[in-house]
Formats: structure tokens, sequence, C-alpha cells
């Protein structure tokens, strides 16, 4: 954890509170792998030829002979140790990226192991504890990882090497197994966004090649997922792997497994109620779009889930879970709707009286959508009623004259959609309203004799009035 | 219930309902006028007429002011050649001098932002001293004061006369019910012809034989004797009445087009559309489930392999595969 200071007392302080941007104001350090780190020795490393310089039938083993070099990890952090030897193995690793992608008939046995070594020694290592603890993803710049320029290769190479052609899983299983599938799956938490995107890239590779790795794979994730909604609200890769699951989603065969419909209710719903949900909100939306697009019959719980977590006090998570909504709704098959529609629109009646504009703005816009205006049209009769109230009201009291606006475009379709029921409406809203009047003007005079009462009552008693 | 105070102002209402008579001729003339002849159609009016609707519900107008705006409206494109283009100005402008009713074409600062007020939510592209000029026009053209003899004028007094003889009979005619039918009305043309105390009077049948009183009809039938109207004028109206309140109460909704609206929204709000539209397709080729890559596997490993573990799994536990267990 990392214990640097977060104030210093000459940071003035804005309304009792210090800026974000004044604490961040030390120098950020490119942050090095904790790696275990040489004890000084400078390391060396023969060169060897190159592999087109080398006659055909002696390249496997050359091939092997390099791999072996690129075992060899350096220091990035210190930046100016091994410089030739880091360039020699960067370049040897760029060899090897062009030699598995054109070359034939290197792909002996003993590669496999060799190859899956040099990965790992390479790319499995603790991450770096975060800069600072309260590292924001959406405002602060990533801690980049110093050793990229060969790590990318490396990366480079294991996905060239999985695309190959000569590649055959059932050799590599042996040594792509499970635990270099969860050693894999704990480097999502980096927070170099390159390092997650070639871990997506690998990922979703080994899991359209090892069928025997499928369920595992799924089965950690589900653990990442929960861990993160109900333990720690941390990790970096979630936008990565919900990525993965939409292209295995959209491969779903039906009727879907149950564990899939388990894992849409009980994983990917609770999903939306983290704090970070901007981060991976749209790779979120897609997935559970795919899910009802596979499978209409889930619509209902799902809508279900996303009302119960409907946010209560971030206006910004209620933009994004509207933006999802209609993104549900442009695909929702028609005896699905009927099915949501009461519960659907009370929910969507209090957003669009929301004094914070964009969320009103944003429900309202709803009604330029054609295909639910037509869902809306064919069921005027339930819906209107419960969103009358609100827009009615709205019309007349909202801050916003650009809501104002955009609540006559709907009222008239709504008018134009169904008069007599619209006009049925006016006419109790208006009489509604005349009731809580009367009503109040009751309650008011009632207090109004009772003051006069205790007045006179004061006067009476000794002249003297009561306070 | 004085209703012999109410028949004597009958009497004076019905003298004087043919001086806010839109003209006929004008009204003809309209009435043929092809779709896109280049004038002003009846399509066109009562286009602009719904748009009124809306307006004055959306203001919270009281149907006086919605049926003397139509009124206004008829009157001035019966006495004027309109262009199209010009005919929301002028619908607007009826709209706002029967809204200031007796503070025509007023100058104030509370009337420039109501006109601004109507502009913006009615989505028009004049100004406000457009629409102050327009509304100076109309009202020079048909002399307009405060008010006007209007079918609404009618059917109050009718209500009244009616309910004054039948006070037991009080909730199943509703005033507001009748009201909103005649504003129904008023969105077709072909009523413009229409006299106000017939029209009335036809509109106030109709809801009678609906809740089915004879002590009402029967008044009714005393009102008409008393104004002299003519038994098959009032039933030529009384049968169009009919047809027009057929549709506007039928269950069947008709099609709003949006396309005339204007969805104006914040500029954070359209940025946050455009993002979400624009973010869909992604780049990770799709994995079929329990799909053989082509290669030769193991029958003992892969047979079993997902079909069998997928099949099992059915609730939470037993993620565990069969095979890979064997191997620990």
């Amino acid at each position: 954890m990392s214990s640097a200071a977060t104030t210093s007392p000459s940071v003035d302080k804005v309304d009792g509170f210090s800026r974000k941007s004044v604490r961040k104001a030390k120098q950020k350090r490119s942050q090095s792998s904790s790696q275990f780190r040489s004890q000084g020795k400078p390391i060396e490393l023969t060169p060897l030829p190159l592999l087109k310089d080398v006659p055909a039938p002696e390249q496997p083993e050359l091939f092997l002979k390099k791999l072996q070099q690129c075992c060899t990890v350096f220091d990035f952090m210190d930046t100016l140790s091994d410089l030739k030897m880091k360039e020699y193995k960067r370049s040897t690793l760029n060899e090897l990226v062009d030699y598995v992608t054109v070359s034939r008939g290197y792909l002996t046995e003993q590669a496999y192991p060799d190859v899956v070594k040099m990965v790992s020694y390479n790319i499995f290592r603790t991450l770096p504890p975060s800069d600072s603890n309260e590292f924001d993803p959406e405002e602060d710049e990533p801690t980049l990882e110093a050793s990229w320029p060969h790590l990318q290769l490396v990366y480079e190479f294991f996905i060239r090497f999985l695309e190959s052609q000569e590649f055959q899983p059932s050799i590599a299983k042996k040594y792509i197994d499970q635990k270099f599938v969860l050693q894999l799956l704990e480097l999502f938490d980096s927070e170099d966004p390159r390092e997650r995107d070639y871990l997506k890239t690998v990922l979703h590779r080994i899991y359209g090649k090892f069928l025997g790795l499928r369920a595992f794979i799924r089965k950690q994730i589900n653990n990442i997922f929960l861990r993160f909604v109900y333990e720690t609200e941390h990790f970096n890769g979630v936008a990565e792997l919900l990525e993965i699951l939409g292209s295995i989603i959209n491969g779903f065969a039906l009727p879907l497994k149950a564990e899939h419909k388990q894992f849409l209710v009980k994983v990917l719903i609770p999903l939306h109620t983290v704090r970070s949900l901007s981060l991976f909100h749209a790779q979120l939306a897609y997935c559970i779009v795919q899910f009802l697009e596979k499978d209409p019959a889930l619509t209902e719980p799902v809508i279900r889930g996303l009302l119960k977590f409907w946010p209560k006090t971030c206006s910004q998570k209620e933009v994004m879970f509207l933006g999802e909504l209609e993104e549900i709704l442009d695909v929702i098959e028609p005896t699905q709707f009927v099915k949501i529609q009461e519960p659907l629109f009370k929910q969507i009646s209090r957003c669009v009286s929301s004094p914070h504009f964009q969320v009103a703005e944003r429900a309202l816009y709803y009604w330029n959508n054609e295909y639910i205006m037509s869902l809306i049209e064919e069921n005027s009769s339930v819906i209107l009623p419960i969103m009358f109230a609100s827009l009615y009201r709205i019309s007349k009291e909202h801050w916003n004259p650009a809501i104002v606006a955009l609540v006559y475009n709907v009222l008239k379709a709504f008018m134009e959609m169904n008069s007599t029921l619209f006009d049925e409406l006016t006419a109790t809203y208006k009489s509604d309203r005349q009731r809580e009047k009367k009503k109040e003007k009751e309650r008011e005079e009632l207090w109004k004799k009772l003051e006069d009462l205790e007045l006179k009552r004061g006067l009476r008693s000794d002249g003297i009035i009561p306070t | 219930m004085d209703v012999f105070r109410v028949m004597t102002e009958l009497r004076a209402r019905y003298e004087e309902e043919g001086r806010y008579l839109p003209k006929e001729t004008g009204l003809d003339l309209i009435q043929s006028t092809a779709q896109d002849g280049g004038g002003i159609s009846a399509r066109c009016r009562d286009v602009q007429v719904e748009d009124l609707w809306g307006l004055s519900t959306f203001f919270g107008y009281s149907t006086q002011t919605f049926v003397l705006a139509v009124n206004l409206l008829d009157r001035f494109l019966a006495l004027m050649r309109v262009q199209p283009k010009h005919l929301s100005c002028v619908g607007l402008s009826c709209l706002h001098l029967a809204a200031q009713r007796g503070a025509p074409a007023a100058a104030g600062a509370a009337a420039l932002s109501s006109r601004r007020e109507l502009i913006r939510i009615g989505q028009r592209r004049f100004t406000a001293s457009d629409l102050h000029r327009m509304e100076k026009i109309v009202a020079e053209k048909l002399h307009f004061t405060a008010s006007a003899v209007t079918p609404l004028t009618f059917l109050h007094l009718y209500h009244q006369a009616v309910l004054g003889q039948t006070p037991s009979r009080r909730d199943t005619l509703s005033l507001e019910k009748l009201e909103a039918q005649l504003k129904a009305c008023l969105c077709r043309m072909s009523f413009s012809k229409a006299k106000p105390s017939v029209l009335a009077l036809a509109l106030l049948r109709h809801e009678i034989q609906a809740v089915q009183s004879e002590d009402m009809l029967e008044m009714t039938y005393h009102m008409q004797r008393h104004l002299k109207i003519a038994d098959a004028e009032l039933q030529a109206w009384g049968e169009r009445v009919e047809r027009c309140l057929g549709d506007y109460a039928s269950p069947r909704c008709s099609r709003p087009d949006h396309r005339k609206l204007l969805w104006v929204v914040s500029r954070r709000t359209a940025l946050h559309l455009q993002k979400s539209k624009s973010c869909c397709p992604p780049d990770l080729p799709t994995i079929p489930e329990g799909w053989d890559p082509g290669h030769s596997e193991d029958s003992e490993d892969v047979s079993s392999g997902e079909e069998s573990l997928s099949s099992s799994l059915d609730g939470d536990g037993g993620y565990f595969p069969l095979h890979l267990r064997r191997r620990c």
C-alpha cells in the first residue's frame, strides 16, 4: 500500500476539502514491475545468429535457444542498466514475432513448453500497487507499464503463436492449463490499458481454441466479477472481460443453458450497482442486449432487475441506465413489452420529473424513438394514465425551459394518439388539483381559527398575548 | 335559476351571432382549394387548429380562449387571402389575441414574454414582433374588441337552461365533456359554416340522447322553438356532429407524425446519444458454443467436453470439468 503523503500543510483547502488536482501535484514516476531485481551484475547474453541466416533444418533448434534467451527479464526501473542487452532482447523478440507469423514447420512438440515458459517468465508478475489508493479511473492517468517495450512484443508473439496455422491445441493444452489461465486472469487488473487490450485478445483466442478450459474460464470470470461487486469494487479489467463475454454470449446455442441464465441474473445485473459503472457500461449493455436477442423470455427478469437497482442518488448513472433501457426497448418483443410496461413507465415517469435536467431530457427523448412510440401507441390506454400526472405537472413547474419544450412534444404526441383519454385525464387531473387546493384552504382556515381562539383565550385571562 | 332571463339572453345572442360568422364565400373558397394548390386548403386549416388545441391545452387556456381563437381564425381566413407560409403566424396571433381578451394587441412586457413562450413551445420560426404586428392586423380587420358570440356562448346558456329545469340531473350532463366535444368538432372546417346556436344545440341534443333523459330533451325542443331554429337544419348538423364525435371517441388511435416536432436536446445529452450509437460493433469475433475448432481432439477429453459439462451444470456447483478433475 502506498504510504505517500496525500496532503501537505501548505495546500489550500477549498470548502474544507483539499483539491484532488493539488494532491496529485507531486511528480509521477513510472512504476516498474515488482520483479526480482538482479543483484547488480550486468546480464550477459551471447548474441545468436539471425534465424533467416541459418539453413532450414537448424532453425527449430535456434528458435528454442532464442526462446531460452528471452526468458531473461530486465529491470526497466533502472533506465540506464543493460541498455545493450535490452536492445538485443527487443530485437530478438521482434525476430521471433516475424518468424512465427510467416514460417512453416518450426513448431515441434518441444517448442510448446518453451514458448509457454518464455511467455510465463515475462508476463506473470505481481502487479505494482496503485500509485495512490484512490486511483480514479476516469480522472487520473493510468500508471503505464515500464517494461512495455519487451512486454508488448511478448504478447504479440504469443498471439501469433496461438493463431498460427500449425498450432495444435491438443499438444498445447498440456502447458496452457488452468494454472496458466488463472495467472492470466489476474493480469487483467493491470492499470496499463495496452496490456489489458492484448490480454483480451489472448484470452479470447485461448477460449476459442481450448474447449476443455471454457467452463473453467467462465467460472473464474464469475468469481472475479462477484468479488468485484460484493467485496472490493476494484478491478481494472472489467470492460475487457465483458468484451470477451460479449463474443461468447453471441455464440450461445439455443435453448440457453441454465448456467448462462444464472450468470445473467446473478452476475451481470448486479454489476450495474458498482460506482465505477461508467468505465464498462457500454460493454455491459452490449452483453445484456445480446442475451435478450438470444432469449427474449429473459426480458422481464432483466428489466425488473434494472428497476430494482435503479440509481437513486447518482444522476450520471441514471442517464446510463436510461440509455441501456432504450437499447433494450429497441429489441424488445411486443408481448414482452406488455408484461413490464407498468413498472417500467412508473420509473420513466419519475425520471421525467427529475429536477436533474439531463435525466429528464434523456427520458423524454424516448418519445423520439419510432419503435418505442409504436409500442406506446399500442398500449396508450395503460401508459398514458401513468405518465400523465408528472408530464402535466412539469409542464407547469419545471425550472428548465428546454425540458418544458420537450414535454410539449410528448404531450402533443399523446394528444394525437388518444384524444378522448387525454381529455378525460386532463379533467380528472384538474378536479383532483381543485380538491387538493380546497383541502389545503380548509386546513389553513382551521389553523387560523385555532390561532384566533388561542389569542382570544389569552386576551380574556390576563390581557397578555401569549407568544 | 331564472329561466326567463336565460331565454332573453339566448334571444339577444341569437340576434348577434350573424355578425361573428365567417364569410361563407371565403369558407367555400378554402374548402375547394386542393391540398397543394398554392392556397390554404381545409386540411391546412384543420392542422393549424389542432396545433392551437395542443398549445391551448399545454398552456392551460380556457375553452373560451380556444373557441374564440378558432372563430377569429376562420373569420380572418374567410376574409383575406392568406399565403400558406403565413398561416402559422395568423393562427398563433389569433390564439394570443383570444388569450389577451380585453387587451387586444397588448404591448406590455408580460404580453411580450407570453408571445415569446408561445413561439418557443410552438416551435415557430418568426419573432415576437412579427406576432405582434400580425395581431394588430387581425384585430383591425375583424374589428375585434374583446369577445365574440361563439358556439360556446350558446352551449353555456343552453346548459344553464336545461339544468335549471331539471336540477336533479346535474351530474349526468357534464359541461366539461360537452366543451371537449365542441373542441373536437371545431377541428374540422366543415363546422365553421354552422350557426353557433345550431351547432351548440345539436351537440347538446347528441349528449342528452346519449344519457337518455326525456326531460332534458323536452327542454331542448322548447329552446329550439324559442329561437325558431328549423328542424331540417338542426337535423343535418346533428348528423354531422354524430359522425365527428364517432371518430373522436373511437379507440383507434391516429398515428402522430413526429417529423413535425423538433427535438432539441442539450449538448451534453447529444454527445451522450452519439457515443452510445457509435460504440456498438465489437471487434472480437463471436465464439460459437460447443464448436470444434477443426482440430482433431482426443475423444475421451473433448467428446465429453463442452456439451456434457454444460448439461450437468444446472444450478450452482459442478463447474469443475470431469476430465480435469481426474488429472488432479
